[in-house]
């Protein structure tokens, strides 16, 4: 659908060869700062958060807008956690978190973590979530095209049936600094319970490593996904009515999930 | 709910009970038609001067009217056409067939008569407005492109949903929720080019009628307007021909008679052109690696229509509509194709039984369908949609006597309703990688009567019922659609008026934008979705001023029930199970529409005012706060006028003016700083749905009509400019982030109006022969 609006659009700027476009003064709806949360459980690694605020839509910011000092709480089992505040980074992932503690996260599909952060002019957010278990990949495949040099990149899993399952897949190239070449989320409705398979065109060559991954993600978090990205995709699309960004984040933006993901390299071979 | 169904019956009961009396009465009946064309003619006054009182001929140009045997002057009188008096002894039934003509000095296109406001004035109905081809042909119109439904957009209460659409949105209501009609047959995507022309060939079609309000019982299914296209019938005098050559399209209109006088044919079609050039500029620069292949695009459709007379008392007619759009995108990578358009077809015969009751059985057949073809590599991909109805109906009109006039009819339609196919593939794969085809069967089965009861020279009343219902899915859903309108005469030429009606629309677009794209889907009232519902009340006046002007004046409210929007973050796209997208909420919308039109003379056109408010109120969208569609205007301006010089000579000219649409800004940013292996990125924050307000837009039409007479016929050369003083009319506002030429960092972010449409300039070649 994006695709076709935009060649819609490309269409109707056809029909004319003028320049049609200017600046304009408008006045924005007033600022209300909330504060951000970004915080996802992985099995087997420690709490981390980063807490941030939003700034008004047409400040450039000069600084981080992190928001340091607040007391953050997750809690799980009947124990609660402060998370202190600091820089802490994850190498591996190469993000950095403003909130951490040790503890580590338990494999535990079933029970609730809730989170509970109060910053020091008072405002204060909660949020809960569940751990997911892996939905694994069957497997990763390439075909080359008729030529024999150029190749597509197939990762087959298998959708868990008879209940809403959502998805979120990354394909990269090279290795996981870069963006990745696919990135989108999807829920089951088409697929339920079927062999499913996310497909590349014919972008890749000899020699190249794809790294591919399936998360096994929450409503939660796919509403937020889809919203954020409908909201960016509403800026300048005259067709597309801007979306509020759905948030598990009571009082506040952001995201409080597990995240499970099963990750796959090949590398391509005659 | 009881009384009021007793109340109503009690109503069309008195005709029978009360509306005899000692002295003996006979009926007048018979069509009245075009002098020139044998055409029948739609809403003719005909007026029976000694009693004060008269009728009209009904959307098949059929009259009757039955009064007290003596000796009485019939006076028949229709815009455009001369008055045409004719004196009658009246002591036995009458059949008066009548044509009526041009008068040679009368050279304006739209022509009254001395009466032409007194249907206006003494009719029942109120808030409908009408326009003939020869009003839309004059007008300055997008590309020369001659449009009679853009016409509409003119008239008070009624506003385009986007710059140069087609789309219209009558009375806060939505684009989805207006009932077009084709001789019948529902139109259910009424546009081409994405929507900025409309399916009706203007050189095909007879007359539009738009209904805001007050509707009559024969109409529902929508809850906002009905637009009643009729397609011409054929010349039945002699094989005549029109068309035209313009910046888009050409059209050819071809008609004559079957049998002179007892039958003819219509045929007319129309094609763009500019895929020809397109093509022409792909393949001159095929060679150039730098070159951006255009895109493919064409529409055509074309129009038929056969009627033919029995004898006296039958007449059939078939016509039929096929149109389509062709877009496409084709390089060695990928390929796009994109296919969509309507098929109606319609079958009627006319009965009169006696000179008092008339009917018209009715079978029509609608299909939409769109299809998407797509292929990228080795995968393919085909998506597609339609609805697809069999409707059969039958309507009758019975004039007992001259106070009484009586409308009935009963219709059942099928429905199939393919909502979403969707198929994609990989060439290594002999299955297909997903699929999915959700369809629906429905049926809709409506009765309805109503009736017109002249209480006496002052006072009229039009009273109806309509019930509808709906099967989907095992779900049965009925609906009791009371009709009433009112009219008193305060004096000869002011008239007050007032009416109620509700409706109930059981089908529902899924359309994620403003504007109406191919790719909207509609989808069947069940379990989840229920049906929309609407009550409107109107009151206004009617003042004749002389015999130039009309002056009216109505003030309307409407409540708007169960209406539909989509959860944000929807997925309308290949989605089988839509319901769990949609959310429910209800609407209002309420305003004032002032008119003023100059009927004759060298000048003439109108002036409209809108004064409105439309909300919209959800649980589910903007925190639960009431929010304004996007097409919601609270001034709404439209001035047209057309001077006809001479007989060769005719300047036009519209201009409109309008509130700017409601649209959401955003109002803060936040930082998503992601998980392994995706940058971070910005996110947008909206705090309100369609809280501020686009620029306001205004823009005048401007065109020049030049008639000249060559040996086959009739020319004329009709230049126009859109847009003729060149105003930049918001289209959509995006955010642009600037950078420091030196650092190469963000600096500021910059708000961008974007239009589509400067000054157009067309000029458009039409004939007649």
């Amino acid at each position: 659908m994006p695709k076709f609006n935009i060649y819609f659009i490309l269409f109707l700027f056809s029909l004319t060869a003028c320049n049609l476009e200017k600046d304009i003064e408008v006045e924005l709806p007033p600022h209300d700062p909330k504060l951000v949360v970004e915080c996802y459980l992985e099995v087997g690694k420690p709490y981390r958060l980063v807490l941030s605020e939003t700034i008004p839509f047409d400040v450039i910011p000069t600084t981080l807008p992190t928001v340091d000092g607040a007391i953050v709480v997750i809690s799980y089992n009947g124990t609660n956690d402060t998370l202190s505040n600091g820089l802490f980074i994850d190498p591996v992932a190469e993000k950095f978190f403003n909130y951490g503690s040790s503890t580590i996260v338990p494999e535990d599909f079933v029970n609730t973590y809730t989170l509970s952060i109060t910053d020091s002019t008072g405002r204060n957010v909660t949020a809960s979530t569940k751990i997911l278990p892996i939905v694994p990949i069957d497997s990763v495949v390439y075909n080359f095209n008729d030529t024999d040099t150029l190749a597509s990149i197939q990762t087959w899993f298998t959708d868990l049936p008879a209940q809403d399952n959502f998805y979120r897949h990354t394909l990269h190239k090279g290795s996981l600094d870069n963006n990745p070449d696919q990135v989108f989320a999807l829920d089951d409705r088409v697929f339920d319970g079927d062999d499913v398979v996310f497909g590349t065109g014919f972008d890749y060559v000899i020699g190249d490593t794809i790294i591919t991954a399936i998360y096994h993600i929450d409503l939660a978090y796919h509403d937020f996904l889809e919203t954020v990205e409908a909201a960016s995709d509403s800026n300048g699309n005259p067709f597309a009515q801007p979306s509020f960004i759905l948030s598990n984040i009571e009082n506040g933006i952001g995201i409080f999930t597990g995240l499970t993901f099963d990750r796959d390299t090949i590398y391509i071979t005659q | 709910m009881k009384k009021l169904i007793f109340i109503t019956l009690l109503f069309f009961f008195h005709s029978l009970l009360f509306g005899q009396n000692t002295t003996e009465k006979y009926s007048i009946s018979g069509y009245v038609k075009d002098g020139e064309s044998g055409e029948n003619l739609i809403g003719v006054t005909i007026y029976v001067n000694e009693l004060e009182t008269g009728t009209t001929t009904n959307v098949y140009g059929f009259y009757s009217i039955t009064i007290p045997a003596g000796e009485y002057t019939l006076n028949y009188s229709y815009v455009g056409f001369d008055d045409f008096e004719k004196k009658i002894i009246l002591n036995q039934d009458l059949t008066e067939t009548i044509e009526l003509g041009v008068g040679a000095e009368e050279l304006v296109e739209i022509v009254v008569s001395a009466d032409s406001n007194k249907e206006e004035i003494n009719s029942t109905q109120m808030s409908v407005d009408r326009i003939t081809t020869k009003q839309a042909k004059v007008l300055p119109s997008l590309f020369g492109e001659v449009d009679i439904i853009k016409t509409l957009q003119l008239k008070p209460g009624v506003s385009t949903s986007g710059e140069g659409s087609a789309g219209i949105v009558v009375r806060g209501g939505g684009p989805d929720q207006n009932l077009i009609i084709l001789d019948e047959a529902i139109v259910y995507n009424p546009n081409h080019l994405f929507g900025f022309f409309s399916t009706f060939n203007s050189d095909a079609v007879k007359d539009v009628q738009l209904y805001k309000g007050g509707f009559p019982a024969e109409y529902g299914g929508r809850l906002s307007s009905v637009i009643d296209v009729r397609l011409k019938e054929g010349n039945r005098k002699k094989f005549a021909g029109s068309g035209g050559i313009g910046l888009i399209s050409s059209r050819l209109t071809l008609e004559g008679p079957i049998v002179k006088d007892r039958g003819s044919f219509m045929v007319s079609g129309r094609r763009t052109y500019a895929d020809l050039i397109t093509r022409a500029v792909n393949k001159s620069r095929a060679d150039d690696p730098d070159f951006d292949k255009i895109p493919d695009y064409f529409f055509y459709d074309l129009n038929t229509k056969l009627n033919f007379d029995i004898n006296d008392k039958n007449r059939i007619f078939a016509s039929g509509y096929f149109g389509r759009d062709k877009f496409g995108f084709n390089d060695d990578d990928f390929n796009f194709d994109f296919d969509w358009g309507n098929t109606t077809t319609t079958a009627r015969w006319n009965h009169i039984y006696n000179p008092k009751l008339f009917s018209n059985a009715t079978f029509t057949f609608s299909d939409y369908v769109f299809k998407i073809r797509s292929k990228f590599d080795e995968f393919s991909f085909e998506v597609g949609s339609g609805i697809r109805d069999y409707n059969t109906k039958i309507d009758y009109y019975w004039a007992p006597n001259n106070k009484h006039n009586i409308k009935f009819g009963v219709n059942f339609a099928h429905h199939n309703f393919d909502v979403g196919r969707f198929q994609a593939t990989v060439a290594s794969e002999e299955d297909p990688l997903f699929e999915s085809d959700v369809s629906f069967q429905a049926v809709d089965m409506n009765a309805y009567i109503a009736e017109e009861f002249e209480v006496n020279d002052k006072l009229k009343l039009n009273g109806g019922i309509r019930f509808s219902s709906f099967l989907n899915d095992g779900q049965f859903y009925a609906g009791i659609e009371p009709r009433a309108a009112m009219k008193y005469s305060l004096k000869d030429n002011i008239s007050l008026k007032a009416s109620y009606t509700r409706m109930y629309q059981y089908i529902h677009l899924v359309a994620s934008s403003g504007a109406s794209l191919p790719t909207d889907v509609w989808y069947p009232s069940n379990k989840t979705v229920k049906p929309q519902l609407s009550d409107q009340v109107a009151a206004g006046v009617s003042i004749g001023i002389g015999e130039q002007f009309l002056l009216t004046n109505e003030v309307y409210y409407k409540w708007q029930k169960r209406q539909i929007d989509f959860r944000d973050g929807a997925d309308l796209f290949i989605n089988p199970n839509l319901d769990e997208e949609f959310v429910f909420g209800k609407g209002t919308s309420y305003g004032n529409e002032i008119y003023l039109e100059k009927k004759k003379g060298k000048i003439t056109g109108w002036v409209g005012y809108t004064l409105s408010w439309s909300w919209r109120k959800f649980p589910d969208i903007s925190g639960g706060q009431r929010f304004h569609p996007r097409y919601d205007r609270r001034h709404d301006i439209s001035v047209v006028l057309m001077y006809e010089i001479n007989r060769k000579f005719t300047i036009t000219g519209s201009w409109v003016y309008n509130t700017g649409n409601a649209y959401s800004l955003p109002s803060s940013r936040a930082i998503l700083f992601e998980t392994q292996g995706i940058d971070p990125q910005v996110i947008t924050i909206y705090p309100a749905r369609n809280s501020e307000r686009q620029p306001a837009y205004h823009r005048l039409d401007v065109g020049l009509v030049y008639k000249f007479f060559p040996r086959f016929g009739e020319a004329d050369l009709t230049l126009s400019a859109y847009n003729a003083y060149d105003r930049r009319n918001p289209y959509f506002i995006y955010f642009d982030i600037e950078n420091n030429e030196e650092t190469g960092l963000p600096e500021s972010i910059k708000a961008k109006q974007v239009s589509l449409f400067p000054i157009l300039p067309s000029l458009t070649f039409n004939f007649k022969f």
